[in-house]
């Protein structure tokens, strides 16, 4: 199984196919919209064909099995003999789903399943021309038996004749010394000497020849490499033999003739030992496999020597024959036979052992200090594979550097040696350079997730009977490696909700005077360090007002903050755990979990959602996250004599404002900026020992923070400005401290908590 | 020296791969990587690679088309990965035909499931042809080069001492441009029938067949069983198999192979039957090709008294099989590849 233990190769085959596959799915949505487009037809078959044959080279035979009919479909389709139908996708897609899954297999590094035979059997259909619908049970099968392999065709003639090599094998072993070579090409020869029975003229007559070529005894040569394929073929098909082929006679004849200029085999002399060496590779040769150096060596050596070596060769090959003669035919050839067979039987270990071990090492040597050399010679290549790891160890060093950037820029402000404080700009330059540098080498374009999209989408609006468009914007966004992924899974959700009840049935559309077909927008763009994720339907749009008499009857709202809730903020609702507005629970949104998980997830990445409805118009989910994970813009403040970090994307305003003017709605405080309350909180409070019953200061600094769609002020002691911050997992006793996401070094080496916003109102807020 | 490799693939994974298997020959060295046609003419241009194996499923620029360009402009040997599919052989031959020199499985299980064995075939394979190309030149100009005037042949030029009833041509590497160029010359109504064996996978031989019967004025079809020989028919071996000629019954018997016989079809296997049926009245001739696969059916016929003609070196893409019949002196005449057609004509 030659490669497939080889971890290096499987990884760069998984690599590979995984962006292949992944390209495949979108670029099999877009063939349906544009089924003719040549090139995505030639793009798609490549595909197909290079997962092939990187599956073939792992010799991942189920993968290939399902590639190949893939890959023969479409190159019909390419070749206009047959039409793309949403049927045959159907049957495509499934194609690519059932490599998909074993692609899974093999990353798992479980045993492939083979594709489904029912699923193999219509690529079958599709690709012979044949009309999916047509009577399936009738062609499946013939198809199922034709993909077995022709070999089998054989199976029933060789249950006879299976007996008759039975007795040949006897008759063989009874001839002693003879039966040690003679059983290794046995097995190999097996499907001869079965068939054999079936057609007797034809086969003796290619035998007689092969003795005849054999005879001049060069030519163990082609007996002595056997083909590399693992199995031969069953001999004679069951071509009626002509009775009139060269009778037994003529062949002896003709032998005696080719044997008057040699010296015939019944004559060598057993003893010559030069001859006889290359002779038992020709003994050997239905079985063994032997290289093609030593039977160059031997063809050689078979030249050089002239007559002599060919008529041992003579000898030799006798015995090949004998394996599978009938034993009826046996005693004439084999007579001479025995007599060479003993010195060629010793001969032959010991011209190979030592060929192959000669061979081997030296080779194998040179092969590696040739590998080396030729590393280094081989440049050219623009592109590195690094394993994220790696980067990971990266950007967590730079990450520290940051850290003793700030440290030093902060020290560097307190001394007055311009010389220093030039240094410290330097670094503080280059230190930005290198980390915006590392983070870019984390980028991916969320292609990668978005790639995903037109066949979720268009599974769903297939399987709901609604017609939708997706279009994709900003593709090529940039954005961190961690992010991209743990974005997938909430923007899988929030597209599937928007297809599920956002768009409207085309009758419903058609009725609201709206186009049949509806439309999703999923879009991304940069904003600075944030990157804005949107998904924008022109479906129903949502209702306030059920939305906050659901909530209302679930018991997330009481009826009064239910009405004064406002519609930006109602919309929200979605996201309360155990929300649900569908009556009936489809197997695509509406469990009332996902929103919630949503929420959490980008709440997790440091992000924000923001929901944008109008009834009849159509609803915008927009989700804010920044760049990269795992360096944070914070702004630090100070409460009793403690530094905190809030991250800088939740941070709104910051007021410097006299707090004798709050007002007390709802027993909350509030202040009123531009006309509107927001609730204010005193951190010290909460997150300072003994302070919870503090009096207010009569003035303070207060952070405006948004939460959601809704914001808050926090009272703080003191500001002492942005900084960017490396997030630090806090200890196994703090892990999961309500309010806290994580720890950091600050600029001045003391250790500063990064609040949680949203987790931090949930505990000491409610 | 070692032979400077370009390999051209548009997968990474399969990039890799050769240039692992390829680079662990110590004479070898992959020098560069193209992913595409277009690349493949630019680094082939600019890195001067010694051979350059060519996928021919690619983005931007098919490998056909590549070969085209890079034989027209710098002739290299190229080496074709193609799959074994009869779709795959008419690309094949078209890559052929472009200048390729020879091609082989791109499944490489089909080849070999012993990884050892499949580099050790990579490696010749990569070895000879760039051994082709520093002996002489290339494989087109191989077809056009001017006439080696007086075939340095034993025998009496002009007719042969027997009338032929029986025209037998056995090729391997690059047959599928030789073989053309000699049935080109014969006439429809050439009076004897003829066999053709070229060492080819299963599949491809039927559209080898197909585009020899589309370019020359013989007949050609691939022999299947019990078809009858007759004169004006070329009967081309069907790859995988055997074919052995029946003379009493007049027709041909197609056998399936045998692990014994290294090629499929063999040339040997084909001589030698003719040899038995057809005794001295047998023109064999034996193009260009690896290996030795033909001599011991053409010294079968010989010592019947046929006509055993071989090309020449020269002329020949792999200097092997020719070699072989010439070396051990069975060759009546030895040819160039353009004299071969006109002095078959010369026998009707």
């Amino acid at each position: 199984m030659g490669f497939g233990d080889d971890e290096d190769i499987l990884q760069d085959f998984l690599v590979e196919a995984g962006e292949i596959l992944e390209l495949l799915s979108e670029q099999l949505v877009d063939l349906e919209q544009r089924p003719d487009d040549t090139d995505l037809l030639n793009a798609i078959f490549r595909g197909f064909h290079t997962v092939k044959g990187g599956a073939g080279f792992l010799q991942l035979n189920a993968m290939v099995d399902c590639c190949h009919v893939t890959e023969n479909l479409f190159d019909i389709l390419r070749n206009g003999k047959r039409e793309v139908t949403s049927e045959l996708m159907d049957v495509v897609l499934q194609a690519l789903d059932a490599v998909n899954l074993q692609f899974e297999q093999i990353s798992q590094r479980e045993e492939l399943t083979p594709a489904d035979a029912s699923l193999i059997a219509s690529l079958e259909r599709l690709v012979s021309l044949e009309d999916l619908n047509d009577s399936a049970p009738a062609a499946a099968p013939a198809a199922a038996v034709e993909a077995v392999a022709d070999t089998e065709a054989a199976v029933p003639e060789g249950d006879i004749t299976d007996a008759e090599f039975e007795s040949l094998l006897d008759a063989i072993s009874d001839e002693g010394g003879a039966a040690a070579p003679a059983a290794k090409p046995a097995p190999a020869e097996e499907p001869v000497a079965a068939a054999g029975g079936g057609d007797d003229i034809s086969e003796d007559e290619f035998e007689k020849l092969l003795d005849q070529l054999h005879g001049k005894g060069n030519a163990p040569a082609p007996a002595a490499t056997p083909a590399p394929a693992p199995a031969p073929a069953p001999a004679p098909a069951a071509s009626g033999g002509d009775p009139d082929g060269i009778s037994e006679s003529e062949f002896d004849d003709l032998l005696d003739q080719l044997h008057g200029k040699g010296n015939g085999p019944g004559r060598t002399e057993p003893s010559a030992p030069e001859p006889s060496s290359p002779a038992p590779a020709a003994a050997g040769g239905g079985g063994e496999t032997i290289t093609e150096d030593e039977f160059d060596a031997l063809l050689d050596q078979l030249h050089g020597k002239g007559k002599i070596s060919g008529d041992a060769g003579t000898a030799a090959k006798a015995a090949a024959p004998a394996a599978a003669e009938k034993p009826a035919a046996a005693p004439p050839k084999a007579a001479p036979a025995p007599k060479a067979k003993p010195p060629a039987a010793t001969a032959k270990p010991k011209a190979k052992a030592p060929s192959a071990d000669a061979q081997k090492p030296p080779a194998a040597r040179a092969a590696r200090d040739g590998g080396g050399q030729q590393a280094n010679v081989a440049a050219g290549e623009t592109t590195v594979r690094v394993d994220t790891q790696r980067l990971d160890d990266i950007m967590n060093m730079v990450g520290e550097l940051v850290l003793v950037r700030n440290r030093l820029v902060r020290l560097g402000l307190k001394s007055s040696d311009e010389d220093l404080s030039k240094a410290v700009n330097n670094l503080d330059v280059v230190t930005a350079d290198l980390q915006s540098s590392v983070m870019k080498t984390r980028m991916q374009p969320i292609k990668k997730v978005f790639g995903r999209f037109p066949r979720v989408v268009r599974d769903l609006a297939r399987n709901l009977k609604k017609e939708i468009n997706l279009e994709l914007v900003g593709e090529d966004t940039d954005l961190d490696k961690n992010l991209v992924e743990a974005l997938a899974d909430p923007l899988v959700h929030l597209v599937r909700n928007s297809v599920d009840h956002g768009i409207e049935l085309p009758a419903n559309r058609e009725a609201a005077g709206k186009p049949r077909i509806g439309k999703i927008i999923l879009a991304a763009e940069q904003e600075g360090d944030h990157i804005l994720l949107s998904i924008t339907d022109d479906g129903g749009g949502m209702d306030p007002d059920k939305l906050r008499a659901i909530a209302v009857s679930k018991g997330v709202l009481d009826e009064d903050a239910a009405a004064r809730l406002p519609d930006s903020e109602a919309f929200s609702l979605i996201f309360a755990p155990g929300f649900s507005t569908k009556e009936e629970i489809s197997d695509v949104s509406g469990r009332g979990v996902g929103m919630d998980v949503v929420k959490t997830k980008i709440t997790q990445l440091n992000g924000s959602i923001e929901i944008q409805s109008a009834m009849g118009e159509g609803t915008r989910i927009i989700i804010k996250v920044p760049l990269t994970l795992a360096i944070m813009p914070t702004l630090m403040i100070m409460v009793g004599r403690q530094t905190f970090a809030l991250p800088l994307v939740s941070v709104n305003e910051i007021f410097h404002m006299d707090l004798r003017e709050t007002n007390i709605v709802d027993s909350q405080e509030c202040v009123t900026i531009r006309e509107k309350a927001i609730p204010i909180f005193h951190l010290k409070r909460w997150l300072v020992n003994g302070a919870a019953f503090e009096e207010s200061p009569e003035e303070a600094h207060v952070v405006i923070v948004s939460v959601g769609t809704q914001r808050v002020g926090f009272v703080v002691d003191q500001l002492i400005g942005q900084e960017e911050v490396v997030i630090k997992p806090l200890g196994k006793m703090l892990q999961g401290t309500p309010g806290m996401a994580g720890a950091t070094i600050t600029g001045d080496g003391t250790i500063a908590l990064i609040l949680d916003v949203p987790s931090m109102l949930k505990r000491y807020s409610g | 020296m070692p032979i400077k490799v370009l390999v051209v693939d548009d997968s990474n994974f399969f990039q890799q791969r050769l240039k692992e298997i390829i680079n662990e020959h110590p004479e070898m060295q992959v020098v560069g990587i193209a992913a595409n046609g277009r690349e493949a003419i630019e680094k082939a241009e600019s890195l001067r690679p010694d051979v350059i194996t060519m996928d021919f499923e690619m983005p931007v620029m098919d490998g056909v088309t590549a070969v085209r360009a890079i034989m027209a402009k710098r002739p290299v040997p190229i080496l074709m990965f193609s799959s074994l599919t009869y779709e795959g052989a008419r690309i094949t031959l078209d890559a052929l035909e472009a200048g390729a020199v020879d091609f082989m499985s791109k499944n490489f299980a089909e080849i070999s499931s012993d990884s050892a064995t499949l580099k050790h075939k990579l490696h010749k394979q990569i070895k000879t042809i760039a051994r082709k190309a520093s002996s002489s030149a290339s494989a087109p100009a191989a077809a056009s080069r001017p006439a080696r005037s007086a075939s340095p042949s034993k025998a009496e030029p002009g007719r042969l001492k027997n009338r032929i009833s029986l025209l037998v041509i056995g090729a391997s590497t690059g047959g599928p441009v030789a073989l053309p160029e000699v049935l080109k010359t014969l006439p429809a109504n050439t009076p004897f029938p003829i066999v053709l064996v070229q060492h080819m996978p299963e599949n491809f031989t039927k559209a080898f067949a197909e585009r020899l019967n589309k370019q020359c004025r013989v007949k050609v079809k691939e022999a299947v069983d019990g078809d009858f020989l007759q004169p004006g028919v070329a009967l081309l071996a069907p790859g995988g198999k055997q074919l052995m000629l029946d003379k009493r019954a007049g027709r041909v018997k197609v056998l399936d192979a045998d692990a014994r016989v290294n090629y499929k079809p063999s040339v040997d296997i084909t001589f030698g039957s003719a040899a038995n049926g057809y005794g001295d009245r047998v023109l064999a001739v034996i193009l260009t090709g690896m290996g030795s696969d033909g001599c011991e059916g053409a010294r079968m016929l010989k010592n019947k008294g046929s006509t055993v003609w071989s090309q020449d070196k020269e002329s020949c893409i792999v200097y092997g099989m020719p070699m072989a019949v010439a070396r051990a002196n069975i060759t009546d005449e030895v040819l160039s590849l353009k004299d071969i057609g006109p002095r078959i004509l010369q026998e009707i």
